[in-house]
């Protein structure tokens, strides 16, 4: 049997519990790329990546894998093993780079990089600084910019797969924001220190 | 609105924007200057994601997790394909090793060869062995039909034909289709071994199934 476009995961999965092979490869096709890729992110390490690909799969494998459709979608279930296995590598490995405090809601300020300098984001070299810059930051923050930013999972999602409320989601995302700016200007101009919020260097 | 107010408006922070937001970033240049930086790292998160968004995770992943799915549906790999010769040597060894005692201990069971039954040898491969068996096996109501073994019918079937009486191991039933629990599968069984003049084994009956 072949998967269908209208096929939904949780159609897939029906079919695989009842032992469909083809159906587990289907739903396996499907999921893989963006779970691989979020736990790459979040890990900078391939191997880890391909660790956590085949834990989130062989627990949807199991017939007690806790998938409850009722709270959420599968995709969003597979992240939230993905994540869960991620911090468990991240944190037997130690490799956080601590910056700074974890206040969630506060509004951080805006640095004032130059216009110069943000327009090579877009180009190649820009693009290889802001991943790095991506992995550098704290765990929490990576997190939602891998999710929402650059796997377009919408804030209902993300919250589900991260286990907090929509609004966590927003704010830590825009702190994300602001920290990668932050760190981006330091990048070009170590010496100034931090911003102020009027973007003046203090 | 004062800035606070205006970066509460954005997106991800749940605000809509609105004239309001707009006018507030017209008159001021640091929340214009940031809103510019922001659209900028938007732009430069959407390059990070074209750039990864290609990759995926490595073939035999995918091979790994269909082994282990199998496993736990219960679903058997692929037989490997079965060569024929091996069903054969194995009941022509177990035919050979135990036809000399056989023969010593109790005798020949030779059957005179008749016209009808030397004509009858290329129907033998049909699995019409009993016109060539003594009376006494053929007339054995306890045991099964003789199944003639992969590649029976490709040896000379004009000669005489012997049969002899052996155990083997319950296992050597699964090379000719029988299902073995296994648990079961070093318990001897009996069988009768239907041997050509070449002692080769043709066919096989087990009266303990």
């Amino acid at each position: 049997m072949t998967e269908t476009p209208a096929e939904t995961d949780d159609e897939l999965l029906l079919r695989m519990r009842s032992g469909d092979e083809q159906a587990f490869s289907d739903l396996y096709r499907r999921r893989q790329a963006a779970i691989y890729r979020f736990a790459l992110h979040m890990s900078g390490s391939a191997a880890t990546a391909e660790d956590v690909i085949q834990e989130v799969f062989l627990a949807l494998i199991r017939d007690d894998c806790g998938y409850d459709p009722e709270r959420g979608t599968l995709a969003g279930y597979l992240f939230g093993i993905a994540r869960k296995q991620v911090l468990r590598q991240l944190e037997r490995r130690r490799t956080d780079v601590a910056l700074d405090g974890d206040g969630d809601d506060a509004v951080l300020p805006q640095p004032a990089a130059s216009a110069d300098q943000l327009a090579i984001l877009t180009r190649r070299e820009g693009i290889a600084a802001l991943r790095r810059a991506v992995q550098t930051l704290p765990p929490r923050y990576r997190e939602v910019v891998v999710l929402c930013d650059l796997e377009e999972v919408d804030y209902t999602e993300a919250a589900f797969v991260l286990s907090c409320p929509v609004g966590t989601v927003r704010s830590r995302l825009h702190r994300a924001r602001a920290l990668l700016l932050e760190k981006l200007y330091q990048e070009h101009h170590p010496r100034l220190g931090a911003l102020d919020p009027a973007g003046s260097a203090i | 609105m004062t800035c606070q107010e205006y970066w509460n408006t954005m997106p991800e922070l749940g605000g809509d924007g609105g004239e309001e937001a707009a006018a507030h970033v017209r008159e001021c240049a640091p929340c214009a200057a940031a809103l510019s930086n922001h659209g900028a790292l938007s732009a430069g998160l959407r390059g990070v994601a074209a750039e990864w968004g290609k990759l995926k995770a490595p073939g035999r992943v995918e091979g790994a997790l269909l082994a282990a799915f199998r496993g736990q549906a219960g679903l058997a790999s692929p037989p490997p394909a079965r060569r024929w010769w091996n069903p054969v040597l194995a009941w022509a060894a177990a035919a050979v090793v135990v036809a000399g005692a056989f023969l010593l201990f109790a005798g020949r069971v030779r059957q005179p060869q008749t016209p009808a039954q030397a004509s009858a040898g290329t129907e033998a491969s049909a699995m019409d062995w009993s016109a060539l068996l003594p009376a006494d096996v053929a007339s054995d109501t306890a045991a099964g039909d003789f199944i003639p073994l992969p590649n029976a019918d490709q040896l000379p079937q004009d000669e005489d034909l012997n049969v002899v009486r052996v155990e083997v191991p319950r296992s050597a039933m699964i090379a000719l289709g029988y299902s073995v629990r296994a648990d079961r599968a070093s318990e001897r069984v009996r069988a009768d071994v239907l041997m050509g003049s070449d002692g080769l084994a043709r066919a096989v009956r087990f009266l303990d199934e």
